[in-house]
C-alpha cells in the first residue's frame, strides 16, 4: 500500500517537473500555457491519489478536490488562452485560427 | 503654515510612536513571566478540553472563553460591510452590475456554477467543523463570499438576491444576541455554555460553540457577499 503510494507521489512530482520545465522551455505562451496547465493537472491527480493510498480514511475528500481541480484547471486555462487571444498577443505563427476562420468578432463568443 | 504644521504633526507622533514601542520598561523580560498566574494558561490547559468540548483549542478560545469578543468583531464587519453599502449601495430595483469586458461562454459559465456547488460545499464543511479542525467561521463565510465573487466574474448576467443576504445576515446576528441571552437565563452570565459540552472530537459536541460558529459563518457570509454585490453594481445607481 505505502509502496503504491510512493510511485504515485513520485510520478506526480515528475508530471510538475515537466510541467515547470515546459513553462520555462516552450517557445510561445499558448505552449507555455498548456505545459502549466495540462501536466499539472495530471501532477494533482496523481500526488492525491498516492494520498489516498497512504491514507484511506480521505479518500472522500481526495475525490473532491480531483473533481474540482478536473473541472477548475481547464477552464481556467481556457479562459486564460482566450484572454490572450483577445488581448491580441498572439503569436505570429499560428497554423490554424478557428476563431477569425468562422469570422467571430473577438467579444461576441458563443463557443 | 500648513507644512510647518504638518512637519509638527509629525514630529509629535514619531516622539509619541517611539516611546510607544519602548517597551522596556513596562514588559518584563523574554522568559520572566510566570505563566501559571496569567489566564492563558488556565486557557491551554489540557485538562480543561473536556469542560469545553471543543478540539480545536482557537475555537474554544475565540467562541468560548471570548464569545462577547467575537460578537464585538462581527459587529465591526457589519459596520464596515454597512459603510459600503452607505456609499456605494442606491436604489435597489434601479441598479444594474457593471458590464464585464468580455463576454463569458458557455464553458465558463457552466464550468464556474458546478464549481460553485463545490465551494459552498467545502465552505459548509469548515463551517460545521470549526470546533474540530482549523477553520470556521471567519475563513468559511469568506469562502462563502469568494463563492458567490466567482459568479459574479464568471457570469454577466448574475445577480445576487442581495434581500436574501440582508435577511440571513440579521436573523444569525440575532441568533447569535439571542443565544448570549439563553446562557443568561439557563446559566449566570452572557454567552456562558449551557449545552452538555458532549466527547471531545464528536460532531455534536462542545455546546453552543458549533451553533454559535455556524451562526457566524453564515453571518460573515452574507455581509463579505453584501460588500462584493456593493462593490459590482456601484456607479449605475442614481
Amino acid at each position: 500500500m505505502e509502496i503504491v503510494s510512493y510511485i504515485f507521489l513520485i510520478i506526480g512530482g515528475l508530471f510538475f517537473l515537466l510541467g515547470g520545465l515546459g513553462v520555462l522551455r516552450m517557445p510561445d505562451t499558448f505552449n507555455r500555457i498548456q505545459a502549466g496547465t495540462k501536466a499539472t493537472t495530471l501532477g494533482v491527480f496523481s500526488t492525491l491519489i498516492g494520498v489516498a493510498f497512504a491514507n484511506p480514511d480521505w479518500i472522500a475528500k481526495v475525490i473532491v478536490i480531483i473533481v474540482f481541480v478536473a473541472i477548475s484547471n481547464p477552464i481556467g486555462s481556457s479562459a486564460i488562452a482566450k484572454a490572450i487571444y483577445n488581448s491580441k498577443n498572439v503569436p505570429g505563427n499560428l497554423v490554424i485560427d478557428e476563431l477569425k476562420e468562422r469570422g467571430e468578432d473577438n467579444d461576441n463568443d458563443v463557443v | 503654515m500648513k507644512n510647518i504644521l504638518g512637519l509638527f504633526v509629525a514630529l509629535l507622533l514619531g516622539v509619541f510612536i517611539i516611546l510607544a514601542l519602548d517597551t522596556s520598561a513596562s514588559f518584563p523580560e523574554f522568559g520572566d513571566i510566570d505563566l501559571t498566574e496569567r489566564v492563558s494558561d488556565e486557557y491551554l490547559d489540557g485538562n480543561n478540553i473536556d469542560d469545553v468540548g471543543s478540539a480545536n483549542i482557537v475555537t474554544a478560545i475565540v467562541v468560548g472563553y471570548r464569545g462577547f469578543d467575537t460578537l464585538g468583531e462581527v459587529t465591526v464587519l457589519f459596520i464596515s460591510a454597512l459603510g459600503v453599502a452607505l456609499v456605494f449601495g442606491g436604489v435597489p430595483n434601479k441598479q444594474n452590475r457593471l458590464d464585464l469586458k468580455f463576454k463569458p461562454n458557455f464553458m465558463l459559465k457552466t464550468g464556474s456554477k458546478i464549481i460553485f456547488g463545490f465551494i459552498l460545499v467545502t465552505s459548509l464543511y469548515i463551517i460545521f467543523h470549526g470546533h474540530l479542525s482549523p477553520g470556521g467561521g471567519f475563513p468559511g463565510g469568506a469562502m462563502i463570499a469568494s463563492a458567490i465573487l466567482l459568479l459574479y466574474l464568471s457570469d454577466d448576467k448574475f445577480r445576487s438576491n442581495v434581500k436574501g443576504f440582508k435577511l440571513l445576515e440579521g436573523i444569525a446576528g440575532s441568533l447569535f444576541v439571542i443565544i448570549g441571552l439563553l446562557g443568561l437565563v439557563f446559566a449566570t452570565y452572557f454567552l456562558q455554555n449551557f449545552l452538555p459540552a458532549g466527547t471531545v472530537g464528536e460532531i455534536l459536541s462542545a455546546g453552543i460553540i458549533p451553533i454559535i460558529y455556524v451562526l457566524i459563518g453564515l453571518k460573515v457570509g452574507s455581509e463579505i457577499s453584501g460588500i462584493v454585490d456593493n462593490f459590482l453594481t456601484e456607479g449605475e445607481s442614481v
